[in-house]
């Protein structure tokens, strides 16, 4: 599987832009050049041999924030994805087997889930259990999880209903071996790429609660969390905001390129978003 | 497709964000006066009223917006000293634990109930005792309150207390229609008083108008016709929103006030009595050893608070009062110089270590103050986890919190300003029942002393000394009121801590 997609332009682009992030979020912390916690006298400086991407509203360097905060960002999404796939796909699947009342029940809750504003929820979860990025991005992961649960579902149902699984059935395999030998493998491509699809979302998620102040608390750098404060400062440092708003793109679209290369190696169309 | 558009949406906002400033910029200019319209106030704040009771607002900096609405006793005037509102006069009497207050006659709310002694009284009680007061507090020394014929308020004191006059200002008793009040959540969504504008419309959290009260009693000084107040959007924001005439007056982050400035508008400061401090809890350990706060004390360094924050605007803060105020102790301004050495031979001699030496900063918003406070600890060895909580007010006044940040408005008695800190009950007291030794005796003095008396600022002074005695309170910086505004608005009147519309114009 990887070597066809890293056969494919958009697979190497997607392996390239996410091995970067990857690079990024187990090593940043420690090729940081300074403490990015240590406040220099210096405020809002530029780009200098010192700070190559100049001092922040309180002297540190933002260069090293950036890069200690690549861990927390990227593991802050892998949190939302994780949590909608382990929330959603399950009862996915069980959803086509449990009978009527389960699937009615698990559709309705889904219909719930989809109208929740994630944003605003994950803001009043914060409030009430408090204002942690675990909290935060689990919260979001449960909102996103009907994604995960409509694709098993779909693929699933496909299943199902085939004639090679009735006769499996009929000749006494259980469901429990219908699901682990037909089931899954038909599942797992379309999760994959809701998967990496997902990653994408959360990304924007945790840049979005950071920016609003939700989720990481500070002093803890993140990219979203840089961005919004460079915004406070355009007068001194107009530039500022481009680097950690090129990190989140470029990250975003890495997923976004990594779900259409998963999609043209398992032939399937690209899955539609649930929200 | 959707989710790609969206994603889109929101990366390309995030970048088009300074572009679009700047092309707001460009276009803005002199010609945004003339889009704001005649005479209307377009005022964009970052503190609009969440109560528009002023009983449940209380003293904090929304009672600037509820006072284009409600007409206290009396105000402050550039000095800051008590001169007449509703009340055109007041005395005590010799004893000094009654005071009279003698009301203009023939003024009505804007319901046309009328501005009595009765609706002073009924407003007094109210603040007293309605169950969601944040007022009650400052309102110890009150005994009760009799009405003399229909326009005498007599204010009976239970001990000798001469700063009524002061306390009865804008940010204590802004007076309702009593009529309106029977219905206090009526009221807190539909205010009735007897002050400069009348509402019109009220949109709750987002944009209140406004328009002129043609029967005020000094509606002959009220040259603005309408006001359309708003929630401020981020301060990064607020610029461009007075370049292109969306607000022609607005709160201003020191931050933007370069930009503001480069944009051809009128930046200027308020005086005020802005005290931001780090509050301790003495009750709760490390803090109930001495010798950590001494720690603590020694560990502040004030001028990075200045340097970094206030872009110029600031001052360094050790006691809540400016150094041009009566009630500022010269004697203590230097009590706890920073010095890291000192700090840490005080937290070597401290009964607590290690793990002991790690708390809470628990605040409601991010705040960059919280970072610096971080920073300097951890200097001296205390580990400082901040902690956001957006209901902080609950813990915070309820006095559960380890450690946590206040910025004070100030209040115009400066009595009131150091019982609200120091007292035993104070609300930004986050030590309560604590208070420093010596602190009543000097508060009593102080309110038997008139303000009149050659020794009252000594008195005062005194006071703020034994206060500032207090181990609860670690004052690091003043952030002024720093305000942007339209050239075509007139200067304002610079009544300390105040917005006073009187007289002010719109060209």
């Amino acid at each position: 599987m990887l070597q066809r997609i890293w056969a494919l332009p958009t697979g190497k682009i997607a392996f390239t832009i996410l091995g970067l992030v990857l690079f990024l979020a187990v090593f940043g912390p420690w090729i940081a050049p300074q403490d990015p916690l240590a406040a220099n006298p210096e405020t809002l400086t530029g780009p200098s041999w010192q700070h190559w991407l100049g001092t922040d509203y309180l002297g540190r360097d933002v260069l090293s924030r950036l890069l200690d905060g690549s861990r927390t960002s990227i593991i802050g999404s892998l949190q939302v994805a994780l949590m909608a796939m382990a929330v959603g796909v399950l009862p996915g699947i069980l959803s086509v087997y449990l009978g009527r009342v389960f699937e009615w029940t698990a559709l309705r809750l889904v219909d719930t889930l989809i109208s929740l504003p994630f944003l605003v929820f994950a803001v009043a979860v914060t409030a009430l259990l408090g204002n942690g990025i675990t909290q935060a991005m689990l919260t979001v992961g449960v909102l996103v999880s009907p994604l995960f649960f409509r694709v098993s579902r779909a693929a699933t149902l496909t299943v199902a209903r085939s004639q090679y699984v009735e006769a499996a059935l009929i000749s006494g395999a259980s469901f429990g071996q219908v699901v682990r030998r037909h089931v899954w493998a038909k599942v797992l491509p379309p999760i994959g790429i809701a998967l990496a699809q997902t990653i994408g979302v959360g990304f924007v998620v945790v840049s979005s609660l950071t920016f609003l102040g939700v989720g990481v608390q500070p002093p803890a750098p993140t990219w979203g969390g840089l961005l919004a404060s460079d915004l406070g400062y355009l007068d001194y440092q107009p530039w500022a905001p481009v680097v950690p708003a090129l990190l989140i793109m470029g990250t975003v679209w890495g997923c976004n390129l990594m779900a259409d290369a998963l999609r043209d190696v398992s032939g399937r169309p690209v899955v539609e978003r649930a929200r | 497709m959707t989710s790609t558009l969206g994603r889109r949406s929101f990366l390309g906002g995030l970048l088009a964000a300074p572009a679009l400033g700047a092309v707001l910029a460009a276009c803005g200019g002199s010609g945004s006066a003339a889009s704001a319209g005649s005479a209307t106030l377009k005022w964009a704040s970052s503190y609009f009223p969440t109560h528009w009771d002023p009983v449940v607002g209380g003293s904090g900096a929304q009672f600037r917006h509820l006072a284009l609405v409600y007409a206290s006793l009396t105000r402050v005037d550039d000095a800051g000293n008590a001169v007449p509102d509703l009340a055109e006069s007041w005395d005590y009497n010799d004893k000094g634990d009654q005071v009279t207050f003698h009301l203009r006659e023939g003024l009505t709310f804007s319901d046309g109930t009328p501005v009595n002694a009765e609706a002073v009284k009924q407003a007094i009680e109210r603040a007293k005792n309605q169950e969601d007061s944040a007022l009650f507090g400052d309102l110890t020394s009150i005994e009760k309150v009799t009405t003399e014929g229909d326009l005498d308020a007599v204010v009976h004191l239970s001990q000798v207390d001469y700063q009524i006059p002061l306390l009865f200002g804008e940010r204590v008793l802004q007076v309702a229609s009593p009529k309106a009040a029977a219905d206090p959540k009526a009221l807190d969504q539909n205010p009735v008083g007897h002050g400069p504008f009348v509402v019109t419309q009220i949109i709750p959290g987002t944009k209140a108008v406004l328009e002129k009260n043609p029967d005020y009693w000094d509606a002959a000084n009220i040259h603005i016709e309408k006001v359309e107040l708003v929630s401020a959007p981020d301060p990064s924001t607020v610029v461009s929103g007075l370049q292109t005439g969306v607000y022609n007056f607005a709160d201003l982050a020191p931050s933007q006030a370069k930009a503001a400035e480069g944009a051809g508008l009128d930046v200027f400061v308020q005086p005020g009595y802005n005290a931001s401090n780090l509050s301790l809890n003495v009750n709760k350990k490390p803090f109930d050893d001495p010798k950590v706060v001494e720690a603590v004390r020694h560990a502040i360094n004030r001028q990075e608070f200045v340097d970094k924050l206030t872009f110029g605007y600031g001052t360094i803060a050790t006691q809540p009062f400016p150094e041009e105020y009566i009630a500022y102790d010269p004697d203590s301004a230097d009590l706890w110089p920073y010095d890291v050495a000192k700090a840490k031979a005080a937290l070597a001699e401290s009964k607590y270590s290690g793990d002991d030496l790690k708390i809470d900063l628990v605040i409601p918003d991010e705040d960059a103050s919280a970072e610096i406070v971080q920073s300097q600890l951890a200097a001296i060895g205390i580990t400082v986890t901040i902690k956001i909580d957006k209901n902080w007010a609950t813990p915070f006044f309820a006095k559960d919190l380890v450690t946590s940040l206040y910025g004070t408005t100030g209040r115009d008695s400066p009595l009131q300003t150091l019982t609200a800190h120091f007292g035993p009950n104070g609300p930004l007291n986050l030590s309560t029942p604590y208070e420093p030794e010596g602190f009543e005796k000097a508060v009593a003095a102080v309110r038997e002393t008139p303000l009149e008396d050659p020794a009252y600022a000594e008195t005062l002074q005194k006071a703020t000394r034994e206060g500032l005695a207090s181990e609860a309170l670690v004052f690091t910086f003043s952030q002024p009121n720093v305000y942007v505004k339209d050239p075509s608005i007139s200067q304002l009147p610079k009544n300390p801590g105040h917005i006073n519309w009187t007289g002010v114009k719109i060209s």
